[in-house]
């Protein structure tokens, strides 16, 4: 690492996107974990994988109503889709969860339906 | 429902009731109307070309008593050069009745980039006439009321302020307005010399007295070298700035316009040279003194009113009224044409559209405003002294009548009717003469000044070309190719939602309505709760549409909105996004109260390829 910083380092610094700050949190909090990152998902193999949820998507498809999650891990999304339910409990914004199942490509997301879930604390210290 | 708000009626009171674009017919000028109104710029440098040649010899030079004797040699060149510019600017009238502007000429006849040239050298030509000529009818006023000189600068500022309102009214070129300055302004030039010539020959008027820093001036050994009386000459030939207006009206003269035209040009032409020459002559037996700094306040004029009525009589005050009248219609002249050359420049591509625009009063209204700009600035940077901008002046004013003679020659040469070798005779002598001093210009007054324009040309050239070239980018993209058809796209809708209420709800009823094949309510929270009290809403009033929350860890609405559209935006290729903004309106005194994070997100949406932006407005009376 160089010790001396020019303007330009200070600046890379401060310019870093809010996005990569997020990213290098979450992967610092899931780190001790263990578990497969999202990036490194293939579709159709088994795995546990875990995240923050980022977006919480409610659809009142004819009745039959989904509610779909993205949770994030640092190293990509991945969609969590609970089919029937508007609401699941203990899924909320800002909750970390594992889940567990074969995840399915759908355009270029990586979604899996209804999986095997378990929520973590919600703080570590 | 007719609106009004505040601002307009504020623009009403300065600039009064819009008028119709049927309105706008030009009516037809008599000769002894469009003497005035055309010829009052020419006419006007009288008031200042002398002095000029004076501040040479004596400021800058330092030649003393000398000064005068080159006075009357130079005026005479000068005069030569009116009559050579004259006699070719006829052959324009006749050659193009329809109006022939140097930039007219040029392009058609030499190319673009000539054209381009004496674009860009008439408008800063018309800055600089409206700084020169406010400058000489402040100092004209100044040396009337001494006591004003501290405030030369706000003076200026002040009338050109004036006349950008008066012409954003629309003054044009009324003759009512014009007619009267202009001929007092003569009759008294006349006066003045005929009187002044009088005294001296008959009744032995002696020279003017002079005292402090004028005696020191005159006092001075130098000697007369080719530079200075070169540079001195270049001062003088100012004198015919304004010229060319005639050619470029001749549309507004009555039938026949041509020969009207000219008859008008050749007054202009005898009044300009007998007052310039006669002047002259009367300066070089009065010697009135002038320095480059404005540390004498009087303007020559000035002295030799005083000198030649005997003291500041009513003769005297006249005098100086009528000059600063007839300079601020010289001034007024440029606010005419400026605008005009800039929207015929817009209307080829080489100046943003903008300047095409008339506004309420058929005025092409944003020509007037920067013009106005410019004169300020240019005005407040050199201190509202004519001197220190005269310089910059001739360049333009020579540049222009040498591409306007260059044209000239080669439309004789292609057309080739009666004798058109004699005329192309004509036109070749005016060309090479003014070629030849704006040559002389350039060179001796680089350093004062000259190398502005000579820098700035080449700038607004590589401006025009520029504007030029993106406008023809974006009309060469835009044209539609034969059988062409608006590709079908997949129309994704976004409401963008904060809580429920009236506006939400009417956004995403209108959002149904749009009928897109995707329809998404997208919110940024900040707790959970929020989330929570939301879904509660949006199933009491039983919105049947996706609801997507996202939550703002960094407290920011733009960025998750933007990155959320980008993600939307990636499930289809070819698709087109809608992004509905519900928004209030209030009124003027409380819209700032609201709103202000939708236009954030409004101008970061802006420049998105594929995205629509619909505010739908719930007005809140």
């Amino acid at each position: 690492m160089k010790v001396v910083m020019g303007i330009k380092d200070v600046l890379k610094i401060s310019a870093k996107p809010v996005r990569e700050i997020d990213a290098e949190r979450l992967v610092d909090r899931f780190a001790k974990l263990r578990l497969n990152p999202i990036s490194e998902l293939e579709a159709r193999d088994r795995t546990k994988v875990c995240g923050e949820v980022k977006r919480m998507t409610i659809k009142p498809r004819s009745g039959i109503p989904s509610m779909e999650i993205v949770i994030n891990d640092g190293t990509g999304d991945a969609t969590v889709i609970f089919s029937g339910r508007r609401h699941v409990a203990g899924i909320e914004h800002g909750h970390c969860i594992v889940v567990e199942g074969v995840a399915f490509a759908d355009g270029n997301r990586l979604v899996f339906l209804n999986p095997a879930y378990s929520l973590l604390p919600m703080s570590e210290d | 429902m007719a609106t009004k708000s505040g601002s307009s009626g504020l623009k009403r009171f300065f600039i009064g009731n819009p008028i119709a674009t049927s309105e706008d017919h030009h009516q037809r000028i008599s000769k002894k109307v469009a003497l005035p109104v055309f010829a009052s710029d020419a006419i006007s440098s009288t008031a200042y070309a002398t002095e000029e040649i004076l501040i040479v010899f004596l400021s800058l030079a330092g030649v003393g008593a000398v000064a005068y004797s080159q006075l009357v040699p130079i005026s005479l060149i000068v005069v030569a050069l009116l009559i050579i510019v004259v006699t070719s600017y006829r052959q324009t009238i006749f050659a193009y009745p329809s109006g022939g502007g140097s930039y007219v000429v040029s392009k058609e006849n030499l190319g673009e980039y000539p054209g381009l040239v004496a674009g860009a050298s008439l408008l800063i030509d018309y800055v600089l006439t409206v700084c020169v000529s406010v400058a000489g009818g402040t100092a004209a006023i100044i040396s009337a009321f001494n006591g004003l000189a501290p405030y030369r600068v706000q003076i200026c500022v002040g009338f050109v302020l004036i006349m950008m309102l008066a012409n954003l009214r629309g003054l044009k070129e009324s003759a009512m307005l014009f007619a009267p300055p202009t001929y007092i302004y003569v009759a008294s030039l006349i006066t003045l010399i005929v009187v002044g010539l009088y005294r001296v020959f008959v009744q032995g008027l002696p020279p003017i007295e002079h005292t402090g820093e004028a005696k020191h001036l005159l006092e001075m050994q130098g000697s007369v070298t080719l530079f200075y009386f070169l540079k001195a000459f270049s001062s003088g030939a100012v004198a015919l700035t304004g010229v060319e207006a005639v050619s470029n009206g001749v549309p507004a003269f009555k039938k026949p316009e041509s020969k009207n035209a000219s008859i008008t040009l050749i007054w202009m032409a005898v009044i300009l040279g007998g007052c310039f020459f006669g002047l002259s002559v009367l300066a070089q037996h009065l010697e009135p003194v002038k320095d480059h700094e404005g540390i004498i306040a009087n303007t020559v004029l000035a002295q030799l009113a005083e000198q030649v009525y005997g003291g500041r009589n009513i003769f005297f005050f006249i005098t100086q009224f009528a000059t600063f009248a007839i300079l601020i219609l010289a001034a007024n002249t440029a606010y005419a044409d400026f605008p005009r050359l800039m929207s015929i420049i817009a209307k080829d591509n080489y100046l943003p559209r903008q300047f095409m625009n008339r506004g309420d009063r058929l005025v092409f209204s944003n020509g007037v405003i920067f013009l106005s700009a410019a004169s300020i600035g240019l005005l407040v940077a050199f201190g509202g002294l004519i001197n220190a901008l005269i310089p910059l002046y001739a360049v333009g004013v020579f540049t222009g009548f040498t591409l306007s003679q260059s044209g000239m020659c080669v439309h004789h040469f292609k057309h080739r009717e009666g004798s058109w070798r004699a005329h192309i005779a004509i036109n070749g002598v005016g060309a090479v003469t003014t070629m030849f001093v704006a040559g002389i210009v350039v060179t001796v007054k680089f350093v004062d000044g000259a190398w502005i324009p000579a820098v700035l040309i080449p700038t607004m050239m590589i401006g025009f070309k520029g504007v030029h070239r993106h406008y023809t980018r974006v009309r060469g993209f835009l044209a539609p190719t034969e059988g062409y058809k608006a590709p079908f796209r997949t129309h994704t809708v976004v409401v963008l939602v904060g809580s429920v209420n009236q506006g939400v709800l009417q956004a995403v009823r209108y959002a149904q309505s749009l009928r897109p094949d995707r329809l998404v309510a997208l919110s940024v929270i900040e707790s959970p709760e929020d989330r929570k009290r939301l879904t509660d809403e949006w199933d009491k009033y039983g919105l049947n549409i996706e609801l997507d929350t996202i939550v703002s860890e960094y407290r920011d609405l733009t960025e998750p909105i933007l990155n959320r559209i980008n993600e939307i935006d990636d499930l289809d290729n070819d698709d087109l996004i809608t992004v509905i903004i519900p928004e209030f309106v209030t009124s003027i005194r409380s819209q700032w109260l609201h709103n202000q994070s939708a236009l954030a997100i409004k101008a970061r949406l802006l420049f998105r390829p594929n995205t629509v932006v619909t505010s739908v407005p719930i007005v809140i009376p």
